[in-house]
């Protein structure tokens, strides 16, 4: 029966539209059958039904891929279980990949949205209030800012996502604590928000006066990659402590896009676009005119996209590691998401975020209502953005590109930074401080003097630090 | 947090690790939660009103005494009472004799109610009612007169306490379809409802269509006051967010205000574990043909065939369709006992008329023999029950996923953690982690013999592999021997020895092994990778195949360390 499929016509392969041919026709739409699949067989099958369509976006078959989003779309719900869930979330992703290759329509279709800024705060708070994860690193921050700080008179922390004033709040008191007397200092933030950094700036002032600590809020509005370093007005004399939480992976994007860039990139600009539109392991036309235009990088395309090694080195991120080295701080303190999506094709990313978003999903269902709407915000506004940018997004619009510590820990060691073993007090306090979460899942792990903060044994997040090597 | 989910979480988690400990300690976590849960998770009926205790006493009384309202009369001023007691209490008044019963310490025995209407079903002893006001009210509801009337609304009632309950709502709460008729209860105004609307469509001339736009405008402005109250809901969110911007402030100690405050209603939450394995012939079917399908599809077979060498995987070419084709087919195929097990079911039933709907045998000439083979082939496997195991995280259904094959993944070691282990410890603990990867928590019961499941298992997977190398000898001479007799022989005719033998080869065949079990993934990896000649491969496959074919029991192809 499925050889008479139409659709069959449209690949090469009658046999590459096998599963989804096999299923859509002749049965009655709406494949009744999958209704009745259980919980497990459902997930199972939504695993599956995933790959099936991101192999079939990847490689430019868009009429299959179109089967597979129809039948993931009976399958699953953003208010189902966690498989449910994940799948809305990344079909939406894999829907919009396809959609990004139609720029026009694209963009018409994103033309009204509104992006309150107000809402991504409120779901950040939740990602801070419902997981552990930030509480951790800040934990674990402050306690190697205070250890590295031990006698400094004059400390200056940069918050290089200065979103958080709770987390200072903490360090002011822990200073304030010190035998030899709170030291003066001074917090840079540094956010795309002003508002953000105002209330900052209004918290911890209120919090310094009160614990009588002399201290400036230096607030820089900027969004990270776009820095400018003098703005930090770090100054000499001083102690310098940086802190990074979740930021530095936004730095890879852009340029990180050269490597993935064939040889014929160049040729674009001369106008063979059609074929391109169905080459989706490639970026977009659209992004590609643009950067083009934007950086002349369609030069080195081609040295670059050779070398394996590329992923690591990445002109943008040296620059700014450089940057930072260049300030000297006697601390750095670096929190990401420990996972590889930032993998060339998009089936490595794919099945990388599968596994990472999974665990953090399965957090959530451990912690909270299938009903509950700020789940689903954390969902729909944190998690579902960010695996829209993993999976739909290239070139300098892919900023969601996570890493692995051991990535890290490479490029900073070549950045000239060497590694800062986290003292057995911060492990200490990552362990209190997970028990007192009353949910069992969580769990730290010391790596190379590094913690990573799991689910299960899933490691999810990790916290480094460093100084400057001399 | 509650315990289940977690605890079935763990054990998936456990499989990571590479230690053999570990593995029993999973499989007989495995085995003992899959012996807890019930297997009829049926829907669950309200239960039918009156099934008594059978040890209760049957009291039948007459409609007359059912129906008198003062059984209980006092002898000198007739006044009548429902209860002994009170008119005990009563006779006091008159300073007569009166004795007020003793609450008795022991039990009194239950006593049932049958209805006097000989036409009730509770007129029969088994359905009888365990009270006696229950069965004065049912009496009196269902066989008596009405005798109450509202006022209001003219419904007219026969129990005095419902008509009484009803008099307090009524009017209170009024539905009113358009067509004019009230209603007092919101489930008869749906019910009339559906019949008006349908009955308006029929007739586009009735002047109640004038009425339902007015309704539609009700109905907007119910909207308006929606979004209202979502506008102040926002607004109340909005609040919770100043109080965590907040957060904190109340902290006088170091860390407390870092410290989460925990949620213990959200923790208490009981994770569903819904109802998994209801046979379902409709189901079944379909997985049957997924089966067949990927069984019979000839691209598949390459992907089989790339299975073997899992170290040479690490190529980065994006997979193939064909790969996730025959994903599909082993996805329902190792789709443990229970996919198998219904298929097997229908197909029965259906006398393998099914399968020739969807055999291609045309594009493929074994079609006809594997499809009736089917059946027979997967009666061995038939015994086993699949109790239904509690809702799975995402994670350990990934896990799954990946160890049955249906995931994929070129680079990351994550992903294949499980294969990965597998190819390079020993096979036998590969095979016991394969075993409980493939056969999941679903199928696994401590009192089935290993070797029985197994066997279940290994005659699907002899049945794919045998159809492999039938493959093989249309492209290649060296398969000879094997794929001869396949092609001649019927699976179900074949008799057990060769069934055996068979087996083994596949097993044999398979050889790095484990391969066919939890390769899958590692065999959609090769497909990504992709470079290699599928010619090459098969012959290697064949080669490594060679030294194994006389062993004919599968358990020795498991113990032979040379197959490491």
């Amino acid at each position: 029966m499925f050889q008479d499929d139409g659709s069959s016509s449209v690949t090469s392969s009658a046999i590459q539209v096998f599963p989804m041919a096999s299923l859509s026709p002749g049965f009655g739409s709406p494949y009744p059958w999958l209704k009745e699949l259980k919980s497990e067989e459902r997930g199972l099958y939504l695993i599956h039904l995933l790959l099936t369509c991101a192999n079939h976006v990847a490689t430019g078959s868009l009429e299959n891929a179109n089967l597979a989003l129809d039948q993931i779309s009976h399958l699953a719900s953003p208010e189902g279980d966690t498989m449910q869930r994940i799948a809305s979330y990344f079909t939406e992703a894999l829907a919009d990949r396809i959609l990004k290759t139609w720029p026009g329509i694209y963009k018409a279709l994103h033309s009204t949205r509104i992006s309150l800024a107000s809402e991504e705060i409120l779901v950040r708070k939740m990602f801070f209030e419902f997981f552990p994860f930030l509480k951790v690193a800040f934990v674990i921050t402050n306690q190697a800012i205070v250890e590295a700080m031990e006698g400094e008179k004059m400390v200056h922390i940069v918050d290089l996502n200065a979103a958080e004033p709770t987390q200072w709040r903490a360090l002011l008191q822990d200073l304030s604590a010190r035998p030899e007397g709170p030291p003066h200092l001074r917090i840079t933030g540094v956010h795309q928000q002003k508002e953000v950094l105002d209330h900052m700036a209004h918290i911890l002032i209120e919090e310094a006066e009160k614990l009588d600590i002399p201290f400036q809020f230096n607030p820089v509005v900027s969004k990270l990659e776009n820095l400018v370093i003098e703005k930090l007005r770090v100054k000499t004399g001083e102690a310098l402590a940086i802190s990074s939480v979740l930021q530095l992976h936004s730095i890879l994007a852009s340029d990180g896009e050269l490597q993935k860039k064939s040889p014929l990139t160049p040729k674009i600009l001369n106008g063979v676009h059609l074929q391109r539109v169905l080459q989706m392991n490639q970026s977009t036309l659209g992004e590609l005119l643009e950067k083009d235009g934007v950086n002349g990088y369609s030069t080195s395309n081609d040295s670059a996209s050779s070398s394996p090694l590329s992923s690591v080195v990445s002109a943008k991120m040296d620059g700014f590691l450089n940057a930072l080295w260049g300030l000297s701080p006697k601390v750095m303190v670096v929190a990401e998401q420990d996972s590889n999506h930032n993998g060339l094709t998009l089936m490595e990313r794919l099945s990388e975020s599968l596994y990472f978003y999974a665990a953090l999903f399965d957090c959530l269902e451990s912690a909270l209502s299938r009903t509950s709407l700020e789940r689903l915000k954390v969902e729909k506004m944190l998690f579902g953005e960010e695996i829209k940018n993993i999976i739909a997004c290239e070139g300098a619009e892919r900023k969601e590109r996570h890493e692995k510590l051991e990535q890290w820990f490479r490029r900073l060691d070549l950045a000239g930074f060497g590694n800062v073993p986290l003292s057995y007090y911060s492990m200490l306090q990552a362990r209190r401080l997970l028990q007192g979460y009353s949910c069992d899942g969580y769990n730290v792990k010391e790596e190379n003097g590094c913690v990573v903060i799991c689910w299960q044994d899933r490691a999810l997040f990790s916290v480094s630090a460093w100084k400057c090597k001399r | 947090m509650n315990m289940e989910a977690p605890s079935a979480a763990t054990t998936f988690f456990g499989m990571r690790e590479d230690d053999q400990n570990e593995i029993k300690q999973q499989q007989s976590s495995i085995s003992t939660s899959s012996a807890a849960p019930p297997i009829a998770p049926q829907k669950k009926k309200r239960n039918l009103p009156g099934t008594p205790n059978p040890d209760a006493e049957v009291i039948a009384l007459s409609p007359k005494t059912l129906m008198a309202t003062n059984r209980f009369i006092c002898e000198v001023c007739n006044k009548g009472f429902q209860r002994e007691q009170n008119l005990q209490l009563h006779r006091r008044g008159h300073n007569l004799p009166w004795k007020l019963k003793q609450k008795t310490t022991k039990e009194v025995k239950r006593k049932v109610y049958l209805c006097p209407e000989p036409t009730c079903v509770h007129h029969d002893a088994s359905r009888a009612l365990g009270d006696l006001t229950g069965i004065k009210k049912h009496y009196s509801r269902k066989h008596g007169e009405k005798k109450y009337k509202c006022e209001k609304c003219s419904k007219k009632y026969a129990v005095q306490s419902d008509w009484k309950a009803h008099s307090k709502t009524c009017g209170t709460r009024e539905y009113r379809c358009d067509c004019g008729t009230l209603f007092s209860r919101r489930d008869s105004f749906i019910t009339h409802r559906a019949f008006c609307d349908a009955l308006a469509q029929e007739s586009a001339m009735h002047p109640s269509s004038l009425s339902t736009i007015g309704s539609h405008l009700f109905g907007s402005n119910h909207m308006n006051l929606g979004l209202s109250s979502q506008i102040s809901q926002l607004h109340d969110q909005n609040h919770p967010s100043g109080n965590m911007l907040r957060l904190g402030s109340a902290g006088g100690v170091k860390y407390e205000h870092l410290i989460p405050p925990s949620h213990p209603s959200s923790f208490s939450q009981p994770m569903p574990s819904p109802a998994f394995l209801i046979p379902d012939s409709n189901q079944g079917y379909h997985q049957e043909q997924i089966h067949q399908q990927g069984l019979l599809s000839s691209k598949p077979f390459h992907g089989l065939m790339q299975l073997p060498d899992l170290q040479t995987s690490s190529s980065n070419t994006p997979p193939s369709a064909a790969a996730s084709l025959f994903n599909l087919g082993f996805f329902s195929a190792s789709n443990n006992g229970n996919g198998i097990t219904n298929s097997e079911n229908t197909a029965a039933n259906s006398n393998s008329t099914n399968h020739s709907g969807f055999l291609i045998p045309d594009q493929f000439s074994m079609g006809d023999q594997v499809g009736t083979g089917l059946s027979s082939l997967y009666n061995t496997s038939m015994e086993q029950e699949s109790p239904a195991p509690p809702h799975m995280s995402a994670t350990a259904l990934l896990q799954k996923a990946a160890q049955m094959g249906s995931t994929t993944s070129n680079t990351s070691a994550s992903l294949l953690k499980g294969l990965g282990n597998t190819s390079t410890a020993g096979s036998k603990p590969n095979f016991g982690r394969s075993y409980s990867g493939s056969c999941g928590g679903e199928s696994l019961r401590p009192e089935l013999e290993n070797e029985n499941h197994l066997q279940g298992l290994m005659n699907s997977f002899a049945n794919g592999d045998s159809s492999i190398f039938g493959r093989g000898t249309e492209q290649n001479n060296s398969f000879g021997g094997y794929s001869g007799s396949q092609n001649s022989t019927k699976f179900g005719n074949r008799e057990e020895g060769k069934l055996q033998q068979n087996f083994s080869l596949s097993i044999g065949g398979t050889d790095r092994m484990t391969l066919d079990f939890l390769g899958v993934g590692g065999g959609i990896v090769r497909n990504m990778g992709g470079g290699f000649s599928q010619r090459e491969q098969q012959q290697d496959g064949m080669s490594s195949l060679e030294p194994k074919i006389n062993s004919a029991q599968a358990r020795h192809v498991f113990a032979d360390p040379k197959l490491q």
